[in-house]
């Protein structure tokens, strides 16, 4: 059977047999098996990439390249922590008596519903196909967003999933559009949409109809990839979304949606010049980081925090790519790598903390939640270490880089301003994380005398904080931090071969 | 003279979003989309003839009878379970809405000017009077607070989306359009079991309500 075909199978057949009720130990084992299995079957699609072979299916409507294998490889490795970080999850709130039998069979069957389809996102080549994955994408999540079915959870799902679809539609209509484009010279058929083949007649599609398909197609995948102005949704599906959901979100579909993004910008290169997607890319992308600096500031919830933590990394990764150039496109292409590695611990960290504290808002956990939360907070110490770009962890070289490509560039004036928005982040999310692990708790203030403050972080004493124990949840978020620091340092050289053959998709198409 | 029946059609289609925008019963606003969708169908039916395409047939059956029927059909249902017959005060009134419209659909229009030379026999009007649509529908969706009209709103710019499949390129590939149909359709189920949800939770399906999260 097709390897590439067998990657997708894998995680959809987990889904169909996740959505069986039975009991929960082998169903959480057919979860772990089903992502572990299609996480080494990723890998070995991308090896036969590396050995040469272009893996495709469908008369080429799937087609690994260079980008594909990349952001394939980096979603299955998603997949699988959150899968393992799921079962974790669910026995948690098993034993706090929070989640029913239905809720469980809903998550087990949607976590690998949502990988399936990102997987088909990641290894689509037909613009066509590429749009009914994300759109399938924004099915399988909708009920992940709205899990706990609370007020706020049905007002984000209702936001995310109305505010998707309306970009989804601007997408679909850019494809069309692109479609129509090339009806002189590609015909009509199903592989007109193929992107090998609009990339390939670049140069005799209409143009004006490339650049209004360019325009809606952009923003409609931006939509999605949550860029700013439109990651109005993002916050608030982050923070009702169940922290395996929310990691899928945050660095599964930020990919795919990047993928979708940048496979237009080259359509929109290859036939307009590299000017108009790369500035509209650049604009957006500065646009973020912009906007997320003072929702970081006034920020009141640890997951929202995250949220603009990643509104503020798609951003970056934005700029990366609108600088255009390899050096840019390949400090891009390196960001989105450690952002996969890295932000899973903060994400996972956080709920663990969220889970022990009975609630993610900072009013509630209270400061200090070091000295009663350790391990969780050390964790999302070291997470925010990393996720903000500091030396000596990955982001920061990703960063350095994309910031030298920028200011060896024509843009200097919209690379001074990245980088001042960047050095507010930093401090800003840096001040909110130390405020709540290291700020002074409702433990640390029974001290007496003039001296002692009752800071308007003190928290709400006498909420019941669970003990930390060793599971399988604290267990993925240890091994997800091992990875994450490891790759700092060290990362394979299949995996910079990938990002190397990534960055020739960019550059050069191939 | 197929050309101007595919005009007119689209024209139709036009009018349709226009009385919309114009009244606030929601009845009244599911059966305009309804016969919107069937104009989408009889759009299909005309390029079919034209270009002798079967496979536009299939899809413009496909439109008539999920668009044209089953949608109407669920949504008047969904209202009918809540109880709810009328949108409130928009946030922007009737006549200001109208005449943005009007607005909206010359810009549509000009930008729709470019295509003038890509498009294969059709006139580029019929891209025009869908990016009015698309335009429109998004001004529909933020001043309007009922979730019922903003899903419309939002089937409304699908809508807009295949008239300019059908009308500039004579079809996407099949495949493609029965992948999307089966999105759009999943979409919808999933946009009303939410809509039951939030009614169910707040006895209401206004969306203005949905205001808990900020910052």
């Amino acid at each position: 059977m097709n390897l590439l075909l067998a990657t997708l199978a894998a995680p959809l057949a987990t889904a169909a047999i996740g959505a069986i009720p039975g009991p929960r130990r082998p169903k959480e084992a057919v979860l772990l098996g089903g992502l572990g299995a299609t996480f080494i079957l990723a890998l070995a699609t991308a090896g036969r990439f590396l050995a040469g072979e272009t893996p495709a299916a469908f008369s080429g409507a799937l087609r690994v390249d260079g980008l594909s294998a990349l952001v394939l490889v980096l979603t299955a490795f998603v997949g699988l922590l959150s899968g393992l970080y799921s079962v974790g999850y669910l026995e948690r709130n098993e034993r706090a008596g929070f989640v029913s039998a239905k809720r469980r069979t809903e998550l087990l069957a949607l976590v690998p519903a949502y990988v399936a389809a990102m997987l088909l996102v990641a290894v689509s080549n037909n613009l066509g196909v590429l749009w009914i994955a994300v759109e399938a994408t924004t099915l399988a999540s909708v009920f992940l967003v709205a899990f706990h079915n609370r007020d706020t959870s049905l007002e984000a799902a209702w936001k995310f999933l109305v505010l998707g679809s309306v970009g989804l539609a601007f997408a679909l209509l850019g494809t069309v559009l692109l479609f129509a484009s090339g009806q002189g010279v590609l015909g009509q058929d199903m592989s007109a949409l193929d992107w090998t083949r609009l990339l390939a007649h670049a140069g005799d599609l209409h143009p004006f109809t490339v650049k209004l398909a360019v325009v809606f197609a952009l923003v409609g995948y931006a939509t999605k990839a949550g860029l700013a102005p439109m990651h109005t949704w993002k916050p608030d599906a982050y923070r009702e979304a169940p922290s395996p959901a929310g990691v899928l979100m945050a660095v599964g579909m930020m990919n795919c949606s990047l993928y979708a993004l940048l496979r237009v910008h080259l359509v929109s290169k290859a036939a307009l010049g590299p000017e108009f997607s790369g500035r509209l890319l650049l604009g957006l992308g500065l646009a973020s980081v912009l906007v997320a600096t003072p929702f970081i500031l006034v920020q009141w919830n640890l997951k929202r925090l995250l949220a603009y933590s990643s509104v503020e990394h798609v951003g970056i990764m934005a700029v990366g790519f609108g600088l255009g150039g390899e050096a840019a496109a390949f400090g891009a292409l390196l960001h989105m790598a450690y952002h996969t590695f890295a932000k899973p611990v903060a994400f996972f960290s956080a709920g663990t903390l969220a889970q022990l504290h009975g609630s993610s808002d900072f009013d509630a956990i209270g400061g200090g939640t070091l000295g009663r939360t350790p391990v969780a907070s050390g964790l999302l110490l070291l997470a925010t270490l990393m996720v903000t770009g500091s030396p000596p962890f990955g982001l920061f070289w990703s960063e350095m880089t994309i910031l030298k490509a920028g200011f060896l560039g024509p843009h200097l004036a919209v690379i001074a301003l990245f980088l001042a928005a960047l050095v507010v982040l930093f401090c800003g999310f840096f001040y909110q994380v130390g405020r709540l692990v290291l700020g002074e708790g409702p433990g640390l203030v029974l001290g007496e005398g003039p001296g002692l403050v009752l800071g308007p972080d003190a928290g709400t004493p006498g909420r019941p904080v669970r003990p930390e124990r060793l599971d399988l949840a604290m267990g993925t978020t240890l091994v997800a931090a091992v990875v994450a620091v490891v790759s700092s340092f060290y990362l394979p050289g299949s995996l910079i071969a990938l990002i190397r053959a990534a960055v020739r998709v960019v550059e050069a198409g191939t | 003279m197929i050309q101007d029946f595919v005009l007119l059609c689209a024209a139709g289609m036009l009018v349709s979003i226009y009385l919309m925008v114009g009244q606030k019963a929601l009845v009244v606003a599911i059966r305009l989309y309804g016969l919107q969708s069937l104009l989408l169908g009889a759009v299909g039916v005309a390029m079919g003839l034209a270009e002798h395409r079967t496979h536009l047939f299939v899809t413009a059956g496909l439109t008539v009878a999920l668009k044209g029927i089953v949608i109407p059909l669920f949504l008047l249902r969904v209202i009918d379970r809540v109880g709810i017959r009328r949108e409130i005060e928009p946030y922007l009134n009737v006549p200001a809405s109208l005449l943005l419209c009007l607005g909206l659909t010359v810009v549509g229009y000009r930008v729709s000017l470019g295509m003038a030379g890509a498009s294969q026999g059709v006139p580029h009007q019929v891209v025009g009077v869908a990016l009015s649509m698309v335009l429109i529908g998004l001004l529909l969706m933020v001043t309007r607070r009922k979730a019922i009209t903003q899903i419309l709103a939002l089937l409304t710019i699908e809508n807009a989306v295949f008239l300019v499949a059908v009308g500039a390129t004579a079809g996407m590939p099949l495949v493609v359009e029965l992948g999307v149909s089966f999105d759009v359709i999943l979409a919808v189920l999933v946009l009303g079991v939410l809509v039951n949800r939030i009614v169910d939770r707040f006895e209401s399906m206004d969306t203005s309500r949905l205001s808990n999260l900020k910052g």
